[in-house]
């Protein structure tokens, strides 16, 4: 059977990779006594499938797995057994058995939703902030430039932005922001600030950023689902 | 450096450097099965000191044992402290924080005790880096009551000289009874509030304990050794290696910590046994762990069902010097591989010898996961394998290699060293000539495509071995070596890699050297040397001027023929095994006489089992004479 995870990342668990993600579940299942299912060949891997990746450092309120068994078991069950084995920062939230051909999390992910912490270097007035984020969204193209494993690629982040909102505190800017995932890609919302910065000319300390994703989404006509809503 | 509460560190390290650094899962410390204790009940706290990166220090066995056997006590606490890599050196330095413990984000400098384990010659720079970080004096003589005793173990205390101004007390040989001694005495001491001093002297009254600052040495003109003694009454003349006589009973962790991050050794590791008496004259190792004792059957089946079920890893690893000696290994792997074929939890022998492998075993392993073929002939022709002591013959290797070649296995690995005494033209013709013959098994077992690998390493006479006497090659003769093989080695079949002969230098004179390296490693260290096992970090140019500086001849420890009444740095500590049979091992090898191992043809009188009231231990119905 296959079951469908939410299950949240918290501070503590904010630097486990995406790939590291995946051992981490196994070990736990195994220590929790949970039959896995199995790839063949030489080199058996459990079948785990998440959804869209999340940055390395960032917390999430809601993440989801998809995991094969080997065996029946009740998602109830299967959450008790497997929360108890999970490295603290890995909270489960909800289990549902999965019917057979439901679509894989990659193929209906398409809207991931951030909150993001920035220090300032100095005082930026609330003002100042929502004409630059005016401005900001009023452009057709916004350019910038991923340098990645394949070289430096020159991308428009605009098409990826559906909403961004911020608010000013003493010490920090808060950016409430929904990123579409599409069949081009996505944006990161690091890369998102980087670039706002330098059109806004904002003060903004960068390096601390504090990112947390508040949810990842299946946006359509009907308006927004859960990939749990379905099952 | 400032003052910073575990807090204020634990907020700027994952804030302002974490997401900058490369893998910042070796800096977390909240790993399963990491023990987390109260900071304020323990009586004695250590930092566990691995000089070198997380995913290598978490990948040893020994620090393994050693934190879960420490923290068993209610009353010590131990954390762990890696070699934190260059970026995250940076960022400390740049943030102004101090070296710090990976489970409660304390400064180093605040424990009672840090202990380094010494794995290797490449990583001592970085013991000084470390105590640097944390902000304690790197000079024994400059600490004060404030600073934590620095402590020392592991395979290269056996030679402790060139550390000798940088640790407080070395212990040597095993620990597992040993460092809970000196524990106990660290918590007596604070109790009574001992200065240090007294606490140094008491110290060496350990069995195994070296406290170097109370030994005075004298050079002769020529460099070499005068005298070396105890500066105080009622100190040892010479300090003999603890070792654990049963090592069936032995502390043996039934959890061990599961990291986030792949680490290199990422599995269980069961610990078959300890020891090797096989006699490879160039093997520290096999000298050091003296004598034999393996686990029981029964024993191993239960850790790796406990360890299995504590850290859910999909791989148990049958560890040793030499597992294919195992007298068990059979029934072991068998009953493994069948209590978990199902569960996707597979077997691995990381060590196999060619003449005790057999190929119904490997099949065994290789019934859950594939694992690579290595083997290592050491040299390319039977004579240069009996000065070795090898005792393996070409015959062994290729039958081996075709059974493999025949049963799917496609590549094989080949590991030489180059630079053994009396080595000649011959042997280097005959790495080349071996590797093709071993190939050509590939066409008798029906298979075109194989792959050989064959790496060379350049060989290190080493401390307490019978080729300690040897000089080492020069690195220009090496490279013209390897510069050889690569050209001999040229064929589709084969590949060819080789240790850089530099690194293998430095190595020889740390590995051979004295008391005054101490002041060689300080300069190194200042002008920015760290890391220098790792190639993109070795700066062999700023040993040589450090070198310089200090006035030492780094030829006069590495490539210089001792003799065999020169009374050597590292005398004063004792393996067990005697001078006398190093010495005599030594005339065998020149000779080309082999010594075959004492589990087969009875004791050879190397000293270990009368001289530490221990025996060998074969679980296997066979037990050798001694």
């Amino acid at each position: 059977m296959k079951i469908r995870v939410a299950f949240a990342k918290e501070d503590e668990a904010k630097f486990i990779g995406h790939l590291d993600l995946t051992r981490v579940f196994e070990r736990a299942m195994r220590r929790a006594g949970i039959p896995m299912a199995f790839s063949e060949g030489f080199n058996p891997h459990p079948k785990l499938a998440f959804g869209s990746a999340l940055a390395l450092g960032a917390t999430s309120l809601r993440e989801y797995v998809d995991i094969e068994l080997a065996g029946e078991m009740l998602p109830s069950e299967f959450m008790h057994r497997l929360q108890g084995q999970l490295p603290r920062g890995l909270t489960l939230l909800e289990a549902k058995e999965l019917p057979a051909h439901t679509k894989a999390l990659m193929a209906v992910l398409n809207c991931a939703g951030y909150r993001v912490r920035v220090p300032l270097l100095l005082p930026l007035a609330q003002e100042k902030l929502e004409s630059v984020l005016e401005r900001f969204l009023e452009q057709e193209s916004i350019g910038y430039v991923r340098y990645s494993k394949k070289g430096r690629q020159e991308k428009n982040l605009r098409p990826f932005i559906r909403s961004l909102r911020g608010r000013v505190s003493s010490e920090y800017l808060e950016l409430e922001m929904e990123i579409d995932i599409t069949e081009q890609g996505s944006i990161k919302p690091l890369e998102l600030v980087g670039v706002l910065r330098e059109f806004g000319e904002l003060p903004l300390d960068v390096d601390g950023i504090r990112v947390h994703r508040t949810g990842i989404y299946i946006r359509g006509e009907e308006g927004v689902k859960s990939p749990l809503d379905q099952v | 450096m400032r003052e910073l509460t575990p807090e204020q560190i634990r907020d700027v390290v994952e804030t302002r450097i974490l997401p900058k650094v490369l893998k910042p899962g070796r800096y977390l410390g909240n790993e399963w099965n990491s023990v987390h204790k109260d900071w304020s009940r323990a009586g004695v706290r250590m930092a566990f000191a691995f000089p070198d990166v997380y995913e290598v220090g978490m990948s040893h066995l020994g620090t393994r044992i050693l934190y879960h056997l420490v923290n068993s006590y209610d009353r010590y606490l131990l954390e762990r402290v890696f070699a934190p890599w260059v970026d995250m050196e940076e960022g400390m330095r740049k943030h102004e924080v101090p070296l710090f413990s990976l489970e409660s984000y304390r400064p180093v400098r605040e424990f009672d005790l840090v202990g380094f384990t010494l794995q290797y010659e490449m990583s001592f720079s970085n013991i000084l880096n470390m105590l640097d970080l944390s902000g304690i004096p790197l000079r024994s003589a400059e600490r004060d009551e404030e600073d934590p005793l620095v402590i020392a173990g592991g395979p290269c205390a056996y030679n402790p000289e060139p550390l000798a101004d940088f640790i407080d007390v070395f212990l040597i040989g095993e620990s597992e009874e040993q460092l809970p001694e000196f524990l106990e005495l660290v918590r007596q001491a604070k109790e009574q509030g001992l200065p240090r001093r007294e606490v140094l002297t008491r110290a060496a009254g350990i069995g195994g304990a070296y406290v170097p600052s109370l030994y005075t040495v004298e050079y002769r003109e020529d460099g070499r050794l005068k005298s070396f003694q105890p500066a105080l009454a009622g100190i040892p003349a010479v300090i003999t290696k603890r070792v654990v006589k049963d090592l069936d009973r032995s502390f043996f962790p039934d959890r061990a910590i599961v990291p986030n991050m792949e680490i290199v050794h990422d599995r269980v590791m069961l610990e078959v046994l300890r020891g090797c008496s096989r006699g490879c004259r160039f093997c520290q190792a096999g000298m050091l762990y003296r004598p034999v004792r393996e686990r029981r059957p029964e024993t191993l089946l239960k850790q790796a069902r406990e360890l299995i079920s504590s850290t859910g890893y999909n791989e148990i690893s049958l560890t040793s010097l030499s597992t294919g000696d195992y007298t068990c290994v059979q029934p072991v792997v068998k009953s493994l591989v069948e209590e978990y074929r199902d569960k996707g939890v597979g077997v691995s022998l990381p060590s196999l010898r060619i003449d005790s492998f057999d190929v119904g075993l490997a099949e065994e392993v290789q019934k859950v996961r594939k694992t690579g073929l290595t083997f290592a002939p050491e040299a390319g022709t039977q004579r240069l394998r009996d000065v070795i002591n090898k005792n393996v013959t070409e015959e062994d290797l290729l039958r081996t290699a075709q059974a493999a070649f025949s049963k799917g296995w496609s590549s094989i690995k080949l590991y030489f060293m180059i630079g053994l005494p009396t080595e000649e033209q011959a042997d280097l013709d005959g790495i080349a000539a071996l590797a093709k013959k071993v190939a050509d098994q590939g066409l008798g077992a029906g298979r075109r495509n194989v792959t050989i690998t064959v790496s060379t390493s350049s060989f290190v006479p080493k401390a307490h071995t019978p080729f300690q006497w040897e000089p080492q090659e020069p690195i220009t003769s090496l490279r013209a070596k390897q510069e050889y093989l690569r050209e001999k080695l040229r064929d589709r079949r084969l590949r060819y890699n080789w240790h850089d002969a530099e690194t293998s230098f430095l190595e020889g004179v740390f590995a051979k050297g004295d008391r005054r390296l101490g002041k060689v490693l300080e300069l190194a260290w200042s002008k920015g040397c760290r890391f220098d096992g790792w190639s993109e970090h070795f700066k062999f140019s700023r040993w040589l001027e450090a070198l310089k500086e200090a006035g030492l001849d780094p030829h006069f420890y590495a490539n210089r023929a001792l003799e065999y009444d020169e009374l050597l740095p590292w005398d004063h500590i004792d393996s067990g095994v005697s001078k006398q049979h190093l010495a005599g091992e030594h005339q065998r090898a020149m000779r080309g006489i082999t010594t075959i191992d004492c589990r087969h043809l009875g004791c050879y009188a190397c000293g270990v089992c009368p001289e530490l009231d221990v025996s060998v231990e074969l679980k296997g119905g066979v037990v050798g004479e001694n």
